[in-house]
């Protein structure tokens, strides 16, 4: 690794005129495992890290929100997250994926802001929020915006966040109704990245399906909804020929990317029979 | 007093458990000397083109650089910077040509190791590019060739017989005869012919290679995480052109082998550097670099197989093509002891080998646990089951029918002796419930089973050396160059020194390899260490018995019933002394003749087998293997509990190999080269498993005992594909076996294409 | 440019003060503290042999800028306040629960925070906990009867 110098601001809006007001240009850095890989890598190399671990506490708070929904400080590490009691009420889709992504060390370190605004496709949480509807809320000098998490990725490991543009938080409307589900499919080992991600939430009234969102990520440069496929499930009860109509219309909306994981005709086939797979599990939450 | 105990065969914890545990143990990545220096290296972009410049500015002037060295200085070093086990092919660095993407080119040294490791990203080379080849099939014929002149190394006695060669890729070709193939095809119900490969795959112990040289006055210590010190040592002192006493090998724990670490590897760059720079250099890998070290063979194998209608099997036809990368290593080795088992083990009247061992513009290939045999065994078994499904005789009736039983002659002539391989079969049935129903699933989810089953031969001729000292207080040490790398030969080797001597296991330490101090090993690998080492351990302790009863004697006192110390005390007059015991071995061999025909090709045979359970869902053509049972013989295990270990991680090893590990290349260049890309099995890759070693006995070996650690890995691969095959009619025949090959076999029976 | 910094940290229980560069990893400074029981392997926090606590936490230490500990509380597989092996060293070495003991050091840290947090874990558990440790040597069915026995070791120690 390349020598760099760092900065420790003790407030979110400090931190945020620091990545561009210190002279050479910076990055912020909160947990750093994913950041860690990069540099020791040397694909990227700072000459500054603005450190976020010296912000105000409240930035790591877990919270819910009347109505339900919750607020999560950008600071929460994902093992806070996957131990909330309030998050698995909240939204227990977000436990389950937790589980599953890398393993409980890095957990223990990585922050829920770094996770988001990483960019890589292969990430789990964008695809599972971009479901549930959740938004985040940024900092920058310029002032505070909201954004669905689903239009904050713009392309592979790109993002609409400028430089000195800091996720503050993120949130997560009340799941009232709602039932969902995250399947990471893996070809190689059972902890890889996944081949495949996709997420369902469905709003439904006794068997009827009122509102459905449906999100393929890993195989896409960016977490992408599946309209079409969610579309069919409109006003429908989601039985067997209701599920192969789904994936099949999954199948022909999107265009997967090839990997060493498996070649895009095969990861096109899975999505067929894992969208509706991945629908059944949905229903199944908080059964 | 020091009557014979029965320590031999107990389950006895590792003698270094406590260190390991608390992480005390020490390895050589970990280790640092005074005023040491680190070496980190620029390698290759390109897979094979003539040098025409490497600019080494940027790196010199960074500051806190020590120096930097290309293929130049070293030579001005060593006029023939050359090394290798099998040819002197490989330089410490490139010198005229790169011969793969990841070749060192040159080494930064720096006190600080990020300042090497910046300094070296910052060196550019120029090359002329040459046309490469990578395919080991194709580099039979290419007009790309890798190495103009080859140069056999002389080393070892059963390489002997390598030849000096021109412009060609084929390192090596060995051939087998025996009957007339020709004429058994002809008279043969059925002719079967089926090819198969394997794909590039590498060891990756998690401490990778590490070297510390500490230069002295036309001296060199190495601290080295090798599994042959011995080789080491005679290599780097022919190298500087010292005698052997020269240059002082140590070895401490190592991190992982797996053949990775024989032979020579991190050593010569480290040494040179260290005698360049006059100042100790370490040079360590990291695990990124081990892609570009050391891997394992990938092959094409043909099989051609006369069989009559009941299924006997009455001729056999066997190429096998080696892809072994730019610089031989160890590969002709691999392509003649392991090429003679290509048959499988079985009783074939006419056989007909041709093994070949190729030069590529790939990372180098060498011996990875099971030296060749699992990708021989992988051709072989899928064979055997593809014959039988379509001969409608039960996978396990054609085994049985063609097993080579006790006594009669392997393809090489050489009679099977102490080799259960009938038994091991047998007990795999048993446990497999072969004769039950087997429920084949329903719906999308059906179950398929499947066995297979392997042989090796031992690596010969090959020398071992002990020494065991024992002191006047009663306790004692085992002098031995054998490594342990995990594989628990430590421990093993003081169980036999305790059954011999009658000393408690806690009285004995094992000094760890340290060439000036321990004795020659010929290397520790190929699941020798058990019984080459383990005879002359067994000679050495025997020998300081019989020396310690003859003291007593001299006495007139009785060493079967006296304490050790009270002998020592009335010869010297107080506790004084030492009684040294030596012990040497090496087995009988004899070479084979022009058409691979021995009587003895090998002191002893390791077998194993492996069945297999597996779900296939339709749907995706993903599966899950649900059950492997492991069988093997290993003789009498010496300390059960660490064979079971080492059957179990053979087996999970391989199959990584099988389902999950590949090295994946674009140019030559490979693209996967970290464990986030590159997936070794975790915790939750691991099937059920049941490991079982039969009741045997290698008679000819230590205590019964023989070679325990590559036994687990000979059946797995096939296993699986058959078992797949069992389940749902798709018969994959390149390794690894894949979800998606599976779902398009699943789709083509189905007349569907997937593009 | 000033990209060093001293800072103060307790390792296994005694004060420490020492100067790194912001770019060093926590790995690297243990080492030259003489503590070589966590290990840099796979570089990116997938196989665990990099395992430390920081306040209590694991952590991969290779993947954890040492500028980060600073005031913390660090302890490694070193820390043994008894001078003697525990309940999940013990249970490891009943169990063979490993080969070349190179990534045995991250395992023994891991399996003390799963057993501090679920005393009674099952085989889920384990490998979900487990999945980012990495044994190449493959002791992944001696690790887990290893737990197991630890698990009960401590329920009778207390």
């Amino acid at each position: 690794m390349t020598p760099f110098e760092l900065a420790e601001p003790r407030s979110l809006r400090e931190a945020a005129v620091l990545l561009t007001n210190g002279g050479e240009p910076a990055h912020a850095i909160a947990g750093g495992t994913a950041l860690m890989l990069m540099m020791k890598a040397g694909v990227f190399q700072p000459k500054r890290l603005v450190s976020l671990r010296a912000i105000e506490p409240q930035h790591s708070e877990i919270n819910v929100l009347p109505g339900g929904g919750l607020r999560i400080g950008a600071m929460a590490t994902l093992r806070s997250l996957e131990r909330s009691v309030l998050v698995k009420q909240a939204a227990p889709v977000i436990t389950r994926t937790l589980k599953t992504l890398s393993n409980v060390r890095v957990r223990n370190v990585a922050t829920l802001g770094g996770h988001l605004a990483h960019g890589d496709p292969h990430m789990d949480l964008p695809p599972v929020l971009t479901a549930l509807g959740a938004h985040v809320r940024t900092l920058s000098p310029a002032g505070e915006r909201t954004l669905a998490v689903g239009e904050v990725y713009t392309g592979y490991y790109e993002t609409c966040l400028a430089d000195d543009e800091l996720i503050a938080e993120l949130i997560v409307p009340p799941q009232t109704g709602w039932r969902s589900a995250y399947f990471k499919i893996t070809t190689r080992a059972a902890d890889d990245w996944p081949t495949l991600g996709i997420a369902v939430a469905l709003r439904m009234e006794a068997n009827v399906v009122r509102e459905a969102r449906l999100v393929v990520s890993a195989a896409t440069n960016t977490p992408t909804r599946l309209s079409a496929a969610a579309g069919v499930l409109l006003g429908a009860t989601p039985d067997a020929a209701i599920l192969a109509r789904c994936g099949d219309a999954a199948f022909a909306e999107v265009e997967l990317v090839g990997d060493v994981h498996g070649s895009a005709p095969y990861k096109q086939e899975l999505l067929r029979v894992y969208v509706a797979r991945a629908i059944r599990g949905a229903l199944v939450d908080r059964l | 007093m020091n009557a014979p105990t029965s320590i031999v065969g107990q389950p006895l914890p590792r003698l270094e458990a406590r260190a390991k545990v608390s992480g005390r143990a020490e390895y050589v990545h970990n280790m640092r000397v005074p005023n040491m220096l680190h070496a980190k290296v620029f390698r290759s972009t390109l897979a094979h083109g003539r040098i025409r410049s490497i600019d080494v500015g940027a790196a010199r002037a960074m500051p806190g650089v020590f120096a930097v060295y290309t293929g130049e200085d070293i030579r001005k070093l060593i006029a023939e910077p050359y090394y290798g086990p099998a040819f002197h092919d490989q330089p410490i660095l490139a010198i005229d040509k790169v011969r793969y993407v990841g070749e060192p080119v040159a080494v930064v040294l720096a006190a600080d190791v990020h300042v090497a490791d910046n300094a070296a990203a910052l060196i550019t080379a120029q090359y002329d590019e040459l046309a490469a080849v990578y395919g080991e099939v194709e580099a039979m014929n290419s007009r790309a060739v890798v190495h103009e002149v080859l140069k056999p190394a002389g080393t070892f006695a059963d390489l002997k017989y390598l030849k000096d060669k021109r412009d060609t890729n084929i390192a090596l070709d060995f051939h087998l005869r025996r009957g007339d193939v020709k004429k058994a095809f002809a008279g043969a119900d059925h002719v079967f012919e089926h090819t198969f490969t394997t794909q590039q795959v590498l060891h990756l112990p998690l401490e990778s290679f590490a070297t510390i040289a500490e230069p002295g006055d036309g001296s060199l210590l190495l601290h080295s995480s090798t599994q042959s010190p011995s080789f080491v040592r005679t290599e780097i002192a022919r190298l500087f052109g010292w005698p052997d006493n020269k240059v002082r090998v140590k070895v401490p724990y190592l991190g992982g082998g797996f053949g990775a670490k024989v032979y020579v590897k991190s050593e010569a760059l480290a040494a040179a550097c260290a005698m360049l720079a006059r100042r100790p250099v370490k040079y360590a890998l990291t695990l990124e670099e081990q892609f570009y070290m050391i891997t394992k063979h990938a092959t094409t194998l043909r099989i051609k197989s006369g069989v009559m209608k009941d299924g006997k099997i009455t001729a056999r036809e066997c190429e096998v093509w080696w892809n072994g990368g730019a610089y031989a290593d160890i590969g002709p080795r691999v392509t003649q002891k392991s090429g003679f088992t290509a048959p499988g083990p079985y009783d074939i009247d006419h056989v007909h080998i041709d093994s070949y061992a190729l030069y590529t513009h790939l990372p180098p290939a060498g011996a990875l646990r099971g030296f060749g045999i699992p990708q021989l065994v992988w051709a072989y078994e899928s064979h055997t089951d593809m014959i039988a499904r379509e001969l409608k005789i039960d996978p396990l009736a054609i085994r049985r029918k063609n097993i080579l039983r006790e006594g009669r002659p392997q393809a090489t002539g050489t009679p099977m002796k102490d080799a259960a391989l009938e038994l091991v079969l047998e007990r795999l049935a048993t446990r497999m419930q072969w004769d039950k129903g087997f429920d084949k699933g329903t719906g999308t989810v059906k179950r398929g089973r499947g066995i297979a089953i392997g042989f090796k031969a031992s690596i010969s001729p090959t020398t071992s050396m002990a020494i065991v000292n024992i002191s006047a207080d009663g306790s004692c040490a085992l002098y031995s160059s054998t490594v342990d790398m995990g594989q628990g030969s430590d421990t093993a080797m003081a169980q036999m020194v305790a059954e011999v001597t009658g000393i408690p296991i806690e009285k004995i330490t094992v000094v760890h390899p340290d060439t000036d101090v321990t004795p020659y090993d010929m290397a520790t690998l190929g699941s020798r260490s058990t019984f080459h080492m383990g005879h002359a351990v067994k000679n050495a302790a025997e020998d300081a018995r019989d020396k310690l009863y003859a003291l007593a004697r001299d006495v007139g006192l009785s060493g079967e019933t006296t304490l050790i110390p009270d002998i020592f005390r009335k010869k010297y007059g107080m506790l004084a002394g030492n009684i040294v015991g030596v012990g040497s071995f090496i087995p009988g061999y004899t070479p084979p003749n022009a058409d691979g025909q021995t009587d003895n090709a090998t002191p002893f045979w390791m077998i194993g087998a492996t069945g297999a359970e597996v779900e296939v869902d339709t749907e995706t053509g993903e599966f899950k293997v649900t059950r492997l049972v492991n069988l093997v013989d290993v003789g009498k295990p010496i300390n059960p509990a660490i064979m079971e270990t080492q059957i179990s991680g053979a087996t999970v090893m391989q199959l990584g190999f099988t389902l999950q590990e590949q090295m994946h290349f674009t140019n030559g260049q490979v693209t996967n080269a970290s464990l986030a890309d590159y997936k070794i099995p975790g915790i939750r890759d691991i099937p059920p498993m049941e490991n079982e070693a039969v009741d045997a006995e290698q008679r000819s070996g230590p205590f019964g005992a023989k070679g325990v650690g590559e036994s687990g890995t000979f059946g797995v691969s096939p296993a699986i594909a058959n078992a797949i095959d069992d389940a749902v009619g798709v018969r994959l025949t390149s390794l690894p076996l894949t979800a998606e090959a599976v779902f398009r076999g699943l789709a083509k029976k189905a007349g569907r294409e997937l593009l | 440019m000033n990209t060093t910094r001293t800072i103060t940290f307790t390792l296994n229980g005694a004060p420490v003060t020492t100067t790194v560069g912001l770019h060093q990893h926590l790995v690297e400074v243990l080492h030259a503290q003489g503590l070589t029981g966590a290990r840099e392997a796979c570089a990116q926090g997938l196989c665990g042999c990099c395992t430390v606590l920081v306040n209590g936490i694991a952590v991969s230490g290779c993947l954890y800028l040492a500028v980060f500990a600073d005031k913390a509380d660090v302890k490694t597989i070193e820390y043994s306040p008894e001078g003697k092996l525990d309940a999940v060293q013990e249970s490891f070495i009943e169990c063979g629960a490993f080969q070349c003991g190179y990534c045995t050091p991250g395992f023994v840290l891991m399996v003390r925070q799963l057993l501090d947090e679920q005393l009674d874990p099952s085989d889920d558990d384990i490998k979900h906990y487990l999945a980012g440790n990495l044994c190449r040597c493959a002791t992944y069915p001696e690790v887990v009867k290893a737990v197991k026995l630890a698990a009960k070791k401590r329920k009778v120690a207390a």
